[in-house]
């Protein structure tokens, strides 16, 4: 459906500075198991009419899940630490570490669950690597299109100008 | 491939705010040049004029054996260097609207039931995560922040740390072969000294068995150190001295974590995918003007790109890892927001006025005055910056709070209102968690603030994760906290260090700023410990991630015997702060070793008998010249040497007594030849003994000792 409309792929982060009217609800990070990723499943007061508790539940707890799997230490990660080593970390600059393999699956999740869940709701969900993993991110209110901001895009290379 | 990090190179395409390019320093590079051609060139030597005779001799194993080792210690010296160590970007101006500059410098966070603190980075603008801090050197919160190393010109920390230690262990292997096989050569070789080949093989020798010492030190001190789950942050700032570890997860999934875990992810310099916007409905963005626009500008001090630059600016100012510039708070939420009409009038009278900041008062009680400027109280040469950053952000506090600002206890029953909202909270509501609650809090926020009082600009290294007493609740806003505001008369007086409006942040980051450096300039933190608990020994000093119900009992149990590992930290800081006529430098070394080998010794503390009441303006003073004399990192070794003495060696009390370790000691073992008349609070009390042949000497906190000479 957004291929269909005229506007172009927004920068989140550009669209984060000129979105300062919009809401933003910060999740913020459980530490009560350590330093390991996971998110507080609370739900925030400010979200209250704009989204069922189950489903933001869900995602939050869908993202913790992924984050534990990236963070587990196992079999896979001790091979990959070996084959590092072996080969002086050259294997570094062909290999994408697992971590970086489930985080690119914590983004395809949370592109679909914008898609389909929040984005009708007016709500925009953040990745929260962009934030230093410190917190998740939900922006709500109204956003912005391109026409609006009056900006030229170059669909090329998903920039404004 | 890993994130290139020295030099201070920005984020990459489409990255967030990331630190701003840093002026260059040559001096910043030369440790790192001289590790590298020490390695280099000394390995290079050794496989072109030893290792020939070797193959040839025993076996062409050798050669390739110590070629393997030694490209693994280069390979992880190089990731090491090179490699992110998990710097966090800058939050955005969003992100400080719900922490508005009312709301407390410090956030508290329950983790594994322990209380652990987090504080307010000012030049990141966002509550440090656990384990994180802020190295000054780089201008950065750094994840599990461990130290900022000059060999590497790098912070080591989440990312990296495994490569820092395997490079550490792999040095080590690498110098003792070198070392080994050198020897080998040099046996065999005995009547052919003066060929050039044995000339060199020798001079590598030296060159290897001089950096065995530090190298091997450090070595075991990061294996101590994994073993334990700490980091070299927690370990130098006494976090978990005679406390609990929240951190930890048994030996075994400490090393595993270390050594197996997965690579961590860089944040900065990420590329972001272009992402899709649904727009439910569109929305017209009403237009800024101009004058809003400056407004908007001026609200949080600087725009994303400005405020770092202004942070490092001020930092260009000071010297290195001493304390960072004042960032201003952060604003007014109402500020951010420049299409509401108030902004522009308020704006106008913010700029005129740039009132002083009371608040100071009570966070710095030492200083009476509170009309003066606040920044005159922290530094001197802080006033500069002060004065430049004053305008904004005293402004934005005028502006904020109440026209009876002015009046120290408003803006104070706020401050004091969060931390004793916690203890009160904690008090009331926690009956059961102990006798030690309240007790506990206020003991360890007056130590906090006798600390601060007396170490100066200390308190900014203050750790930063503080226990207070268990209670489960986050203390994070000021408005939570208002209902407890009556619990707290006991608080106000001694003032409240944790408390601190994030305003006042200005003071933070010298806890981050932890190359070994610090292990020689330990006044800020070890220091401050030791004054704090030896000055409010009543009052029960609590370590941090202590629980308070034990805390009392930690006091008494601090020193006896079992070797904590400040013993011997704070045995160094009193070994090298004798009387003037002993000379500093490594004779000081020399005495600590000789004291802590020679236990049988009868105790002669006369030539160690501080006389002053305090230990840190002594300490203090000795600083530079210690920092010039011995090599940060080769105390550090030696200081792991006695550390591993006493941890296993269990310094009995009589030594501990005799190197003067500044704590009350209720009881005595019999037959020790010293007595000790515990006053608290009270300083070079002298009760002259009849009889000759007795010496008072006077500990830190007022503990007096009667030793017979």
């Amino acid at each position: 459906p957004l291929k269909n409309t005229n506007i172009c792929f927004h920068n989140l982060q550009e669209l984060r500075h000129s979105a300062s009217l919009a809401t933003k609800v910060f999740i913020q990070r459980d530490y009560s198991e350590g330093t390991v990723c996971r998110f507080q499943t609370k739900f925030p007061s400010e979200l209250d009419s704009r989204i069922e508790r189950t489903l933001f539940e869900e995602t939050v707890k869908t993202l913790n899940s992924y984050y534990a799997e990236a963070e587990m230490i196992g079999g896979q990660s001790y091979l990959e630490g070996c084959l590092a080593c072996a080969t002086a970390y050259i294997i570094f600059l062909c290999m994408e570490t697992r971590y970086e393999k489930v985080l690119k699956k914590i983004s395809g999740y949370i592109q679909e669950q914008n898609e389909k869940i929040y984005a009708p709701r007016g709500l925009l969900l953040t990745d929260p690597i962009e934030r230093g993993m410190r917190v998740v991110s939900f922006f709500h209110g109204r956003l912005f299109t391109a026409q609006n901001l009056g900006c030229k895009c170059d669909e090329k290379s998903s920039r404004c100008f | 491939m890993p994130g290139f990090s020295s030099g201070g190179v920005g984020g990459g395409v489409g990255g967030p705010a990331s630190a701003p390019p840093r002026p260059f320093r040559p001096s910043r590079y030369v440790p790192v040049s001289a590790a590298t051609t020490f390695l280099v060139g000394s390995t290079t030597l050794f496989f072109c004029f030893t290792c020939p005779w070797l193959s040839e001799y025993f076996s062409s194993v050798i050669p390739i054996y110590n070629a393997v080792i030694f490209l693994f210690t280069l390979a992880n010296f190089c990731m090491a260097t090179f490699m992110d160590p998990g710097v966090f970007p800058r939050a955005e101006e969003d992100e400080d609207k719900e922490d508005d500059f009312r709301a407390p410098l410090y956030k508290t966070v329950e983790i594994k039931g322990i209380q652990v603190r987090m504080k307010w980075c000012s030049t990141c603008r966002f509550y440090r995560p656990p384990r994180c801090s802020h190295c000054s050197v780089c201008d950065n919160c750094v994840e599990d922040f461990d130290h900022h190393c000059p060999w590497v010109n790098n912070c080591i920390g989440r990312r990296n740390y495994r490569y820092f230690f395997l490079f550490l262990l792999s040095l080590t292997t690498h110098i003792v072969d070198v070392f080994g096989f050198g020897l080998v050569y040099i046996l065999h070789h005995r009547q052919q000294l003066d060929t050039p080949h044995a000339g060199v093989t020798m001079a590598v020798m030296c060159v290897a068995g001089l950096f065995f010492v530090p190298v091997a030190g450090l070595t075991g001190f990061h294996i101590v150190l994994v073993a334990r789950g700490r980091t070299t942050n927690e370990q130098v700032t006494g976090k978990f001295r005679g406390g609990v570890n929240p951190f930890t997860n048994g030996c075994l999934r400490n090393i595993s974590h270390v050594l197996c875990s997965s690579q961590a992810p860089r944040y900065m310099g990420r590329w972001r995918g272009p992402q899709s916007v649904e727009v439910h409905p569109p929305f017209l963005r009403p237009p800024l003007t101009e004058a809003q626009l400056e407004a908007k500008v001026l609200d949080n001090g600087i725009q994303n790109d400005r405020h770092s630059t202004r942070s490092k600016s001020s930092l260009d100012q000071m010297e290195s890892q001493s304390a960072d510039a004042e960032p201003p708070p952060p604003p007014k939420p109402e500020l951010r927001y420049p299409g509401l009409p108030r902004a522009d009038t308020e704006e106008s009278s913010l700029l005129t006025e740039a009132p002083p900041t009371p608040s100071m008062y009570k966070y710095r009680p030492a200083y009476s005055s509170p009309g003066r400027n606040h920044t005159a109280l922290t530094h001197p040469n802080k006033m500069i910056r002060g004065e430049s950053l004053d305008s904004p952000s005293t402004s934005i506090l005028q502006s904020s709070h109440h026209p009876s600002y002015r009046s120290e206890p408003s803006s104070l029953d706020g401050a004091t209102v969060v931390g004793g909202g916690v203890g009160a909270r904690r008090g009331g509501g926690e009956r059961g968690e102990g006798p030690g609650g309240p007790g506990g809090m206020t003991g360890g926020v007056s130590g906090g603030m006798s600390g601060y009082s007396l170490a100066g600009r200390s308190y900014t290294s203050y750790p930063s994760s503080l226990v207070l007493s268990t209670g489960g609740s986050h203390s994070s806003s000021l408005r939570s906290a208002h209902t407890a505001h009556n619990a707290l008369a006991t608080l106000q007086s001694e003032g409240t260090t944790d408390t601190s409006y994030k305003s006042l942040a200005n003071q933070t980051p010298r806890n981050g700023s932890l190359s070994y450096d610090s292990l020689l300039t330990p006044s800020e933190s070890p220091e401050f410990e030791s004054v704090a608990s030896a000055g409010a020994p009543l009052q029960g000093y609590t370590s941090p991630f202590l629980s308070a119900q034990i805390a009392q009992q930690r006091e008494g149990q601090l020193l006896q015997g079992s070797a904590s590992f400040s013993s011997p930290h704070r045995a160094y800081l009193r070994a090298v702060s004798p009387p003037p006529s002993s000379p500093p430098g490594p004779p000081e070394t020399q005495h600590l070793l000789q004291h802590n080998q020679d236990s049988s010794r009868p105790p002669r503390a006369s030539s160690h008998a501080p006389s002053s009441s305090s230990s840190s303006p002594r300490a203090r003073s000795l600083e530079p010249p210690l920092k010039k004399v011995i090599g940060i990192e080769t105390c550090c070794c030696l200081f792991v040497f006695v550390l591993i003495c006493t941890t296993h060696l269990h310094v009995p009390l009589s030594l501990v007594h005799f190197l003067n370790i500044p704590l009350p000691l209720p009881t005595f073992p019999d037959g020790c030849p010293i007595r000790s008349t515990s006053r608290p609070g009270l300083t070079n009390h002298s009760t002259s003994k009849p009889g000759g042949g007795v010496k008072k000497v006077t500990g830190v906190g007022g503990t007096t000792y009667e030793i017979s000479v």
